[in-house]
């Protein structure tokens, strides 16, 4: 009876044709055979529940295939409850979430294995779906990548991570939980024990700067859902592509690999001539010449450090013995090459030995390798035995892929198997390094600022929400025209966030001196504080003029104690660019638009101000008529600067016009609520006001002056940062002489507004 | 009152790099004032003391620091049971009774504190003491030298365009690596190859100047970790207490370093 039960209710879910009348046969043995046949009719009227409920087939469906898996580990009291669960999920988080559920519940059973921890698993998801509405479904379907990683405790860590890291922004959860956000591979990386490159990675790049002065770029390889987890470092034009942990090497040995892998290929990068072309080598032949080239620039590194020896040798655990492969003698040449202590009496490694040493005094000469490796590749390829150029991997671990070894731009090789030979190991670039390829972001493509500036191209996604009112200043009749503009603020368009570190990274001088103005800004130092009613020693100056004043007959002056206090920086800045359509324009004598050198500012204005430690908050604005000033938050007071913000600092497009006032009056709401000392705001800006509404030139100059007086009633000072070279006078005029500066040269600005920061706040 | 405890009697010894001896011989015989630049621990103090000696003129060195005030430089009246007495500072000393006035790190003092030098350093050369309402004119022997890290060069921190000018100046940077090794060998009292080591293990941590160090070690820092080799420590501890740990409290660029110093062994 349950049976018939099962199939009719099947049947008119799945519909009426063949197939679906096959699987639904299908269904019903595998219910029945994982259901206790007393417990089945409770599952159908968990069914028909979901049914009742109006979630619609496929959640049905969904549910119908996976809960007997549940119920063959979890037990069948866990697979009726599921039904119930998923209505849960639908209501908190929607039905795509729901018909997400029962594939992970499925999961989860099958990975943990046991229905207590199965159990546990799906207290996690029901108990952080609320805080996470958006993202619950993006979770699911990562559930099983996710528990091939981590036990049901990280699984919880991690998830509760995710949800911190973002801080209450949608758009940033869902990007961590759909694993767009390289965080997210990190944090499950290190919740799951391994040695993560990236807490190394400044003191292994800074290993490399002491021993050859060599800044190298390195990149964390990608590592995500359905790519094969890069096995070898990897370099090619002066980027270094690290993987980001080296999955089952023993934390402590981690450590050491890194730092072998990066002294390696810096080797390379010090010691290695032009690359090679392939020409007509074999893959075998390519794999010996480079073997034979990284013993060279090993041996090279080590004649002016000695040391390195004893950090790469342990990595060399070929051992003379065994079935003779072509990638077992390799490494065991490998080591013959670099461990003096090392017997092996294989022809092949004893002739490739003697060949290398006999070549001592000509070791400079990169040259030697091809020569070398070219007669040994021969020698391994006469000897028949297997080499596969597929799955070759380089050993041992530390040792790059070296691609970056070999040019094979202009001659294609013709030998396909070489370049799969590097495939196979080959790291694919960051995702980080391109933009997201974002559908509801399209059309926020950089190459197409002016086309974005027309507003029946935004998108829905990217409407703004008009958020105040603020009044503005006729001078004309002097009078405040109350509820004039409207501010409407415009999530912004995230961009490549690895601009902002390449921007860094490109400018190291003016790093270091933030760096050094930071140190000096963020201690507080003692200020002495002289004659002072109390202190704890006397100031002997105060003291001698209380004496001279007594010998006179007067009333001395008690104040002749000296005391030390500290001074605090105690301040919040909002840096206030405008980014209006004027600053696409190109600046003389240089390649880069006026936004750009904006951003590149900007950047380095917030790493110091990040470093110093101060509140900051960087917006942008541009407008179209006073009924709407465009209003960007590219980072607020309370969230940090990361990687989110950076992204949303290269993502600036410049557009619209300039309606200064009232974006400044906006910046002073935020400001005014900062429970800091001081209050600063920086306005970046290009140009003189205007808007396309407002024919008077005067007009918005005299309204900005007003908003600057009123903000500094309100305590918070303005100063201007003016990119416009004749733009004296009305700068002037809007924020008072003392309160402007004028960049004459442009392109100094990225160095000068740090600077300006650091004496604006001394 | 003269100067006589201030006169140096044993040479200092001091390895000339190139022609700084000379330079300054003739710099002194004009009383013209000079300028020492360079990083710290690379032999600034040591050089004058060597000119010092070499001149048969007394030193009266001051160290500079921010709280510096000008009092602490020209001098102040105290209080006996008279009344008050003029206490002469080490700069108004030195310019009474003929010496060289070092004025160490002046960078460090502030800029105001600093300007009390400019009537000594141009052709007036004299000190005029406003609470005592007298001039000194200076002594003929006199000569006023000051030291300077250009490492400390910001906008917070650097000499007044209208000090600066008032100055010769002579630059010292850490010597070439066979002259370093053989001032380490001589200071520390060990052996050349040893001192090369150590010279080698320098410039790993030069190399992170503006990566992470504001300085590399300095000979001086060598010259420590020289010593206690001679003492019997390893060359890695020593390096660990005299230059690693002394350089930096950030466990990343201690690690670097480290390595570094491991990879040059």
């Amino acid at each position: 009876m349950a049976q018939a039960d099962i199939r009719a209710f099947l049947t008119e879910v799945a519909g009426p044709d063949a197939a679906a009348r096959a699987s639904a046969d299908y269904l019903t043995q595998e219910a029945r055979r994982h259901i206790p046949a007393g417990r089945i009719a409770e599952w159908v009227a968990a069914c028909r529940s979901l049914e009742q409920a109006g979630l619609g087939n496929a959640v049905i469906l969904a549910y119908v295939r996976q809960s007997p898996v549940v119920a063959r580990i979890a037990g069948a009291d866990a697979a009726i409850a599921l039904a119930d669960h998923v209505k849960t999920i639908a209501f908190t988080a929607g039905r795509a979430a729901a018909q997400a559920l029962p594939a992970a519940a499925a999961a989860a059973a099958s990975r943990l294995d046991s229905a207590d921890r199965y159990k546990a698993w799906l207290a996690v998801v029901l108990r952080f779906a609320p805080h996470m509405k958006e993202s619950v479904e993006a979770l699911l379907r990562h559930t099983d990548h996710i528990l091939s990683r981590l036990d049901v405790s990280r699984f919880e860590a991690w998830t509760l991570g995710g949800i911190r890291i973002a801080g209450g922004d949608k758009e940033r959860r869902r990007l961590f939980f759909a694993f767009g956000d390289p965080a997210a591979e990190r944090s499950l990386l290190r919740e799951s024990g391994e040695v993560v490159f990236s807490d190394l990675e400044r003191r292994l790049k800074t290993y490399l700067t002491a021993l050859w002065r060599v800044r190298v770029a390195v990149r964390e390889a990608a590592v995500g859902v359905g790519r094969p987890i890069p096995r070898r470092a990897s370099f090619d034009a002066g980027v270094v592509r690290m993987p980001a942990s080296f999955p089952g090497v023993p934390q402590a040995q981690a450590n050491d690999l890194f730092r072998a892998a990066l002294a390696h290929i810096a080797a390379h990068l010090m010691y290695s001539g032009p690359r090679f072309r392939p020409g007509s080598l074999k893959p075998l032949q390519i794999a010996l010449v480079s073997l034979i080239e990284d013993a060279r620039v090993e041996h090279l590194a080590m004649r002016d450090f000695p040391g390195l020896r004893r950090l790469w040798l342990p990595f060399h655990a070929a051992a003379a013995a065994g079935t003779v492969t072509a990638p077992g003698l390799m490494a065991r040449l490998s080591r013959a090459l670099i461990d003096p202590d090392y017997d092996d009496d294989d022809d092949f490694v004893a002739k490739g030995r003697r060949m290398f040493f006999e070549r001592e005094a000509d070791w400079e000469d990169p040259t030697i390798s091809r020569g070398i490796g070219n007669l040994l590749g021969n020698d391994l390829g006469q000897m028949r035995v297997q080499f596969n150029a597929k799955t070759y991997v380089v050993e041992p671990a530390y040792r790059d892929d070296n691609a970056g070894l070999w040019d094979f731009e202009d001659a294609p090789p013709e030998d396909m198997d070489v370049a799969e030979m590097f495939e196979s190991v080959r790291i694919a670039p960051k995702q980080e390094d391109e933009p997201e390829p974002d559908d509801s972001k399209q059309d926020n493509a950089p190459d197409t600022p002016i086309n974005k500036a027309r507003p029946s191209d935004s998108t829905p996604e990217e409407e703004g929400v008009p958020v105040a009112r603020y009044p503005e200043w006729d001078y004309a009749v002097a009078q405040e025209r109350p509820e004039w503009t409207t501010l409407v603020e415009y999530p912004p368009a995230p961009g490549p966030a690895a601009v902002v570190e390449r921007i860094l990274e490109g400018r190291p001088d003016i790093v270091n001196r933030i760096t050094a103005l930071v140190r000096s800004a963020r201690v507080s130092r003692p200020v002495r504080l002289r004659r002072q009613p109390e202190g704890d020693r006397l100031d002997l100056d105060a003291c001698i003029d209380a004496v001279i004043t007594q010998r006179h007959g007067d009333t001395p002056d008690p104040n002749v104690y000296m005391t030390s206090a500290r001074k605090f920086r105690d301040l919040s800045v909002l840096v206030l660019l405008d980014v209006s359509q004027s600053t696409n324009d190109r600046v003389k004598g240089s390649r880069e638009t006026v936004l750009e050198l904006e951003q590149e500012a900007t950047a380095l204005l917030a790493h110091a101000m990040n470093e110093v430690g101060d509140p900051f908050a960087i917006h942008a604005f541009c407008s179209n008529t006073r009924e709407e000033v465009r209003y960007m938050r590219i980072k607020d007071f309370q969230t940090p600067y990361d990687n989110m913000a950076k992204s949303y600092l290269a993502g600036l497009t410049g557009q619209l016009s300039t309606r200064l006032g009232a974006a400044m009056r906006h910046a002073g709401e935020d400001l005014r609520n900062q429970m800091t000392h001081r209050k600063l705001l920086l306005v970046v800006t290009d140009g003189e006001p205007s808007d396309i509404d407002v024919q008077d030139r005067k007009y918005l100059v005299e309204d900005a002056r007003k908003a600057v007086a009123s903000l500094s009633q309100q305590g918070i000072d303005v100063f201007c940062v003016g990119l416009d070279s004749g733009g004296d006078s009305y700068l002037t005029r809007i924020f008072g002489r003392r309160n402007a500066l004028q960049i004459d040269r442009l392109s100094s600005l990225p160095e000068k507004l740090p600077m300006l920061y650091f004496r604006l706040t001394a | 009152m003269d100067l006589k405890d201030y006169l140096i009697a044993e040479e200092p010894y001091y390895r000339a790099v190139g022609s700084e001896i000379a330079l300054f011989e003739a710099a002194y015989a004009s009383r013209m004032p000079m300028m020492l630049k360079g990083p710290t621990g690379c032999g600034k103090t040591r050089f004058v003391e060597h000119m010092a000696w070499r001149l048969k003129k007394p030193l009266v060195s001051v160290a500079c620091h921010e709280d510096m005030t000008a009092s602490d430089l020209v001098g102040r009246y105290l209080l006996d049971a008279e009344g008050t007495v003029w206490h002469d500072g080490p700069l108004t000393l030195a310019v009474r009774y003929g010496g060289i006035c070092y004025l160490d790190e002046i960078v460090e003092a502030r800029q105001d504190t600093t300007v009390v030098i400019h009537a000594l350093t141009d052709d007036r050369r004299m000190l005029p003491l406003e609470k005592k309402n007298e001039v000194i004119r200076a002594h003929p022997d006199f000569q006023l030298v000051i030291s300077y890290n250009p490492g400390y060069q910001s906008v917070l921190k650097d000499l007044k365009e209208s000090t600066k000018q008032r100055f010769g100046a002579v630059d010292f940077t850490y010597p070439a690596p066979d002259i370093e090794a053989e001032i380490v060998a001589h200071e520390a009292g060990i052996d050349m190859p040893l001192a090369r080591q150590l010279v080698t293990i320098a410039a790993r941590s030069r190399n992170l100047k503006g990566h992470g160090l504001d300085e590399g070690a300095s000979t001086r820092m060598l010259i420590h970790a020289g010593q206690l080799v001679a003492r019997g420590v390893s060359l890695g501890e020593a390096c660990q207490v005299a230059i690693v740990l002394p350089i930096t409290d950030d466990p990343d660029i201690r690690d670097a370093l480290g390595a570094a110093i491991e990879a040059c062994t």
